[in-house]
């Protein structure tokens, strides 16, 4: 049987960054699905149910706050990791995306080693395959 | 791109958004060259590329500086995953 790909969802409205995301991530063995605002990106999260997220935070519809806030509060989604790659100043932004349940928090440009260490990461915790030493 | 606001106030929030995007695409397609996913590319070409994407990473520097105060940052940044180092420990 085929083995199953990590499914990330890719939350951004700039359609470029989007594609760009989309052949670094497939490059390294992802499906990746896309979502070009906040309203979208939610169906996108209970319909698909992704393994990770990469969200903007200014995007169309409700900011990626909103995003976070909403899969907070469903408990079927709740346990997706959540990356935040943004445009943003840091001030008012990082610390406030942390505190909302982002597990990383990058401004872009981001170094795809970076990218690709963090969602590595954060899929191992997410499993429960990170040992506390690791 | 969207309208420049007019209070100074918003100004650096406008120039953090539309500068780091259209870098991070200069960044993304940069290194999707470099590394051969759209093709193989001659020396020369690989050259050119390298060149460019030197030229990105002193803009994100000088904008790292002059929006969010950070002096300059490391080709492979990690300080931005604390979270993740939180959850460790």
């Amino acid at each position: 049987m085929a083995k199953t790909k990590t499914r990330i969802l890719v939350v951004d409205d700039n359609p470029t960054i989007r594609k760009g995301l989309g052949v670094r991530l497939r490059a390294n063995d992802y499906e990746v699905l896309f979502a070009e605002d906040a309203i979208s990106a939610t169906a996108a999260l209970v319909v698909e149910k992704p393994d990770l997220v990469i969200l903007d935070l200014g995007l169309p519809g409700g900011d990626g706050f909103v995003v976070m806030e909403r899969l907070q509060r469903n408990d079927r989604l709740s346990s997706i990791p959540v990356i935040v790659l943004t445009g943003r100043e840091l001030a008012g932004n990082r610390d406030r995306a942390l505190q909302s349940g982002a597990t990383a928090f990058f401004q872009k440009p981001v170094e795809d080693s970076t990218l690709l260490f963090a969602i590595k990461k954060a899929l191992d915790l997410s499993r429960g395959e990170l040992r506390f030493d690791q | 791109m969207t309208t420049p606001p007019q209070p100074s106030s918003n100004l650096s929030a406008y120039l953090s958004h539309e500068l780091r995007n259209a870098l991070a695409c200069i960044h993304q397609f940069g290194n999707i060259l470099l590394e051969g996913l759209a093709g193989e590319l001659t020396g020369e070409q690989r050259e050119y590329v390298g060149i460019m994407l030197q030229n990105s990473s002193k803009i994100r520097s000088v904008l790292d500086g002059a929006l969010d105060g950070v002096p300059g940052r490391p080709e492979k940044s990690t300080n931005k995953i604390e979270r993740i180092s939180k959850l460790e420990t």
